[in-house]
């Protein structure tokens, strides 16, 4: 009896496991003919001339990440059944790192294309890791005019910030993204999605990087319902998404940033140790007198090892670290004592007229 | 009817597909949580920055754009993974997280609570590093015995670096284990993704058990960093939990347990021939101690059979010093079984025999003349002279009976001559004097010192000046660009270059962010009257990578290197390597790396970021170690010199008074020019 009913949940089984190739296969005819293979400028650098996009609406919006392919007149798309048309920029985004184009000139009339309804899909939960994902891309070129793009499966990993550098640049995009657990992240798969095992779109896979925690290749994609709030250069905060840019299209206008400085750097009156190698670790040298550091009980030998919640590997991650608060502000510093830990609150301030001068490589703020 | 039921057939496939699909999910997150309490998340701060191993694909294979494109291995700073292992706060991580040696380190636990963590000790087999925090009570994971593991089956490997705070859920990568008793009998391999994000996290199996620690790791390669260039390749490699509780209460004892070593090195290079001859038993070794002498053959260990060197690495790789061994070899006829033999854990390398003369330089006559005599060498005690000229030389254990019988061609067969000598033996050397008349003289061989002596004399060469040279190369200051065209490096030839007298060579390595034309030029500077005055061209590439040096910028390096010694008269003796900072650490990688080329590596202000490799016969290499006093990285350097001078490196070391994070003093770089003077001593 046993042994019957375990032959039996063997072949139900047997029998799942082929129906779930022929279910993948069903996912992939659905996806397929929403990507779409895009050829612009590159070719220089050891950069890709190619990319990947989606279709977002059915009379040929096409979304992508905002990238170098971009950067010419001839930006040509071929569709999943082998058209080929020419395409133009309509809106970009750099902050969340996407791209609309429309494809068809004027005169073409192109209003049956299969799409995905992106304000819809932006709606769903987040997925979370482990979750069996698909991954659609056009990576390396391996397709073109009517070849089906590359399908690959994975999971997802986990929901993290992005820490990503290209080269010596940080990345524009700086909110949370799927980390995937697959090599994704190829040359000309940017602008390429992943989707949930059904075939729904949750996210667009970004560009090649390096993630600066462990210096090596990420393998990630925005949420398709990333949403930012930026800090403008007039102070003011805004918003932004994904699905806002697909809604504006033409009208969509990009955010002015801040720039880094903006903060203008909290003054703590805190002088470091001399700041002489690559991760000097941030202790504390001399307290000046009357300054928030000193007020807040902060003293010499005093290691930093926080700053509201963020490690600090080394002076220099400290003072970049600091640049972003205004005067005025309160933050939380967890510094290490000899064996204890303890979290300190300061108040930071504006730089009194003539900061004192100790030393050509003393750094203090 | 029939319709009916097949629709109704599909139907179900399509609800068993979506569950078979949903349980995997669930499985993994059901298995992901059960394990999740016992993970923590790792900080640390300072440090220094860490070059090491390259080589390899860089990741998946994949070809890159952009400036860093290199195989470079260069720790990140992120948070990074470890586990706890037992209640009362002891937690074992990947030795690669700490690798950087940093100053402070920091463990959080799930529920957000931070502590201040120490290094207990570090299993150098394994490459698991031990912490200790002050905390009770902590969740401790169930190990998967090795006897349960199976290739195949399906396992999770976890990390908290990314996801920002230690309570949220932990990154995943799926794979199946992909073979067991990797790395010489040590390792459990994978395919799921390994990488930094999840090196001292665990590989767990469905259940939440824990298979291992994941770990970089290389069948080739010792070390915190070896392996490395593997991430996210495929191939991940994890030390076995249970191996791990099994060790425990030695490495909680605080200090560092080290693989075990019989000291021996096999005749036949290649590692899968069928045959174990021993080539050479180190002095003192455990091989040296059990008798094992050169030309024994091994037929076996612990009675297990072996017929290839790469059969006998997979018996001894698991072993720990202190471990026993039995070996069956066979020498002549005779099959000798010994037992009980106990594995140490370091292995002394002879030093280098030294004599203590300097060789005149671009010598037209036969033998060997002599333009310095180093006092109280073995050459001063046999009474060698300033202008001597060694015409025939012999070495042997007995002054009374060494004779001077072969015929000494040139410095290189001299030194050639020295380089396998044994120390405390002796040299007879047949030399004609100044007067004319020939005499034989004897001296002990001994070991090259850190003593410098003065400024030996000027006159160095022996070079023809009298035919004019045919042409000229280019001197000055050269900006040249390499063969790709992409990158650019500095060729600095002294106006009074010679093309008839050799010269030394000396590889400026930039520190991190001083690569600039106006940097390069000012060190130039520096050196310009050294330079005319020691014979010495400089060469100094640019480093494109912003933080400063990787392994893949080796080329580079080396077509500066070819461009000098194509193109001047270089003296292969005198090849200098020198570089601070990051530049310091390329120069050690580099000099490990090309052993060929390289004769000395000059380094301020810079710490080895592996361990040194062995030292090979005639190919020499010593070091010269500056740092300042007050630099925070002092005790790395300090640490460097004492690795290096554990495997028998001639080297000296120089702590500059009062200096931090500095390029030379002038008294430091009067003693680096005389020392780059000195190394083609014999």
């Amino acid at each position: 009896m046993t042994f019957l009913l375990q032959a039996s949940l063997f072949a139900a089984l047997a029998v799942s496991y082929q129906a779930g190739e022929m279910s993948l296969n069903d996912v992939v005819q659905k996806v397929n003919p929403k990507m779409v293979k895009i050829y612009g400028s590159g070719g220089f650098k050891g950069l890709p001339a190619y990319g990947t996009g989606v279709l977002v609406s059915p009379n040929g919006y096409v979304l992508t990440v905002a990238n170098h392919l971009m950067e010419t007149t001839d930006l040509r798309v071929h569709l999943y059944d082998g058209t080929r048309l020419p395409a133009k920029l309509i809106a970009m985004e750099p902050e969340l790192d996407i791209a609309l184009l429309k494809i068809g000139t004027d005169k073409s009339k192109i209003d049956d294309l299969p799409f995905y309804d992106i304000v819809a899909a932006a709606k769903t939960p987040l997925a979370t890791p482990g979750t069996s994902i698909l991954a659609f891309s056009n990576q390396f070129q391996i397709a073109s005019r009517d070849e089906p793009v590359s399908v690959m499966k994975g999971t997802i990993a986990a929901y993290a910030r992005l820490f990503g550098r290209i080269g010596i640049f940080e990345a524009p995009y700086s909110g949370n993204v799927y980390v995937v657990d697959a090599i994704t992240n190829n040359p000309g798969a940017a602008g390429g999605i992943i989707t949930n095992r059904m075939g729904d779109i949750i996210g667009i896979i970004g560009k090649e990087l390096r993630n600066e925690q462990t210096n090596t290749w990420i393998n990630y994609a925005v949420p398709i319902n990333a949403e930012l709030e930026i800090k403008l250069a007039d102070g003011s905060a805004k918003k932004i998404s994904i699905t806002n840019l697909i809604e504006k299209k033409e009208a969509y206008k990009p955010v002015t940033k801040a720039s880094k400085s903006t903060g203008g750097g909290g003054y703590l009156g805190i002088v470091y140790v001399p700041n002489v190698v690559d991760r000097t670790p941030p202790y504390i040298e001399y307290v000046e007198p009357g300054s928030p550091a000193q007020k807040a009980g902060l003293l010499p030998d005093d290691l930093i090892v926080y700053v509201d919640g963020l490690p600090v590997v080394s002076v220099n991650s400290l003072l970049e670290l600091m640049q972003k608060y205004r005067p005025q502000e309160r933050i939380q510093l967890e510094i290490r004592r000899g064996d204890k830990l303890q979290t300190i609150s300061v108040q930071v301030e504006s730089p009194p007229r003539a900061l004192p001068n100790k030393g050509a490589e003393t750094k203090g703020n | 009817m029939s319709t009916t039921l097949f629709l109704l057939g599909v139907v179900e496939i399509m609800l068993a597909q979506n569950t078979l699909e949903e349980l995997q999910e669930k499985a993994i997150q059901g298995a992901v949580q059960r394990v999740s309490p016992t993970l923590v998340q790792i900080e640390t701060t300072g440090g220094t920055e860490v070059i090491s191993a390259g080589g390899g694909a860089g990741g998946a294979g994949k070809r890159r754009p952009g400036p860093a494109a290199g195989p470079g291995v260069r720790k990140g700073s992120g948070p990074t993974t470890g586990v706890i292992v037992s209640a009362d706060g002891y937690v074992i991580s990947s030795a690669f997280n700490f690798a950087n040696k940093p100053t402070s380190i920091i463990v959080s636990t799930m529920d957000n609570k931070r502590y201040i963590a120490k290094v207990v000790s570090t299993d150098q087999s394994r490459m698991v590093t031990l912490l200790k925090i002050d905390a009770t009570n902590l969740p401790i994971p169930e190990a998967l015995p090795t006897s349960k593991m199976e290739v195949g089956q399906t396992v999770i490997a976890l990390g908290r670096t990314l996801g920002g705070s230690p309570g949220a859920p932990p990154s995943v990568s799926m794979g199946i284990v992909s073979a067991l008793g990797r790395i010489w009998g040590r390792a459990i391999q994978t395919d799921a993704k390994i990488s930094p994000v999840n090196y001292g996290g665990p590989l767990i199996d469905l259940q939440g058990n824990v298979l291992g620690i994941l770990v970089p790791a290389s069948p080739e390669a010792e070390g915190e960093t070896a392996g490395f260039e593997w991430y996210d390749s495929g191939i991940g490699f994890a030390i076995p939990l249970d191996h791990i509780y099994g060790k425990l209460a030695k490495l909680k004892l605080g200090k560092d347990i080290r693989k075990g070593l019989l000291g021996i090195t096999m005749q036949n290079k290649d590692m899968y021939a069928d045959e174990v001859v021993i080539n050479s038993v180190a002095p003192n070794s455990a091989a040296f101690k059990a008798g094992l002498k050169v030309a024994d053959k091994i037929i076996a260990i612990d009675s297990k059979k072996v017929e290839s060197h790469a059969q006998l690495m997979h018996q001894l790789g698991p072993k720990y010093e202190g471990d026993m061994v039995s070996l069956t070899i066979v020498r002549g006829k005779d099959e000798i079984k010994l037992e009980k033999i106990e594995l140490s854990g370091s292995l002394e390398s002879p030093p280098l025999g030294f004599f203590g003369i300097l060789p005149m330089r671009d010598d037209p006559t036969k033998g060997v003349q002599v333009r310095y005599v180093f006092p109280e060498s073995g050459a001063a005690k046999a009474g060698i002279k300033v202008g001597d000229r060694i015409l025939k030389a012999g070495v042997g254990p007995d002054i009374t009976k060494v004779t001077a019988t072969a015929e000494v061609a040139n410095r290189d067969a001299l030194s050639t001559l020295l380089s396998t000598a044994v120390i405390g033996s002796f040299l007879a050397v047949e030399v004609k004097r100044e007067d004319g008349t020939t005499t034989t003289l004897k001296g002990p061989i001994g070991q090259a010192t850190s003593f410098l002596p003065e400024k030996p004399p000027e006159k160095s060469s022996l070079a023809n000046l009298e035919k004019e040279p045919e042409k000229k190369p280019e001197i000055g200051t050269i900006k040249k660009q390499s063969a790709a065209g992409d990158r650019n490096y500095w060729v600095s030839v002294p106006v009074s270059y010679d093309p008839r007298t050799s010269y030394g060579l000396m590889v400026w390595l930039h520190p991190a962010g001083k690569g600039k034309d106006k940097d390069l030029d000012d060190l130039l500077g520096i050196w310009d009257q050294y330079c005319a005055e020691y014979k010495i061209i400089m060469v100094a590439p640019r480093s494109d990578a912003e933080l400063g040096w990787t392994p893949g910028e080796s080329d580079l390096i080396l077509e500066s290197i070819r461009h000098a010694t194509e193109n001047y008269n270089i003296d292969r003796k005198r090849v200098v390597i020198h570089g601070m900072g990051t530049g310091g650490q390329m120069a050690f990688y580099l000099a490990f790396q090309q052993r060929e080329l390289i004769r000395a590596v000059a380094a301020v202000g810079a710490s080895l970021g592996a361990t040194p490799k062995e030292r090979i016969a005639n190919q020499p290499l010593s070091f010269f170690l500056a740092v300042g006093d007050k630099d925070p990285i002092r005790e790395t350097v300090l640490d460097t010199a004492k690795k290096l001078l554990g495997f028998q490196y001639p080297l000296i070391l120089r702590e500059m008074k009062d200096m931090g994070h500095q390029y030379f003093n002038s008294v430091t770089l009067d003693t680096l020019a005389t020392w780059i003077d000195l190394l083609d001593r014999i």
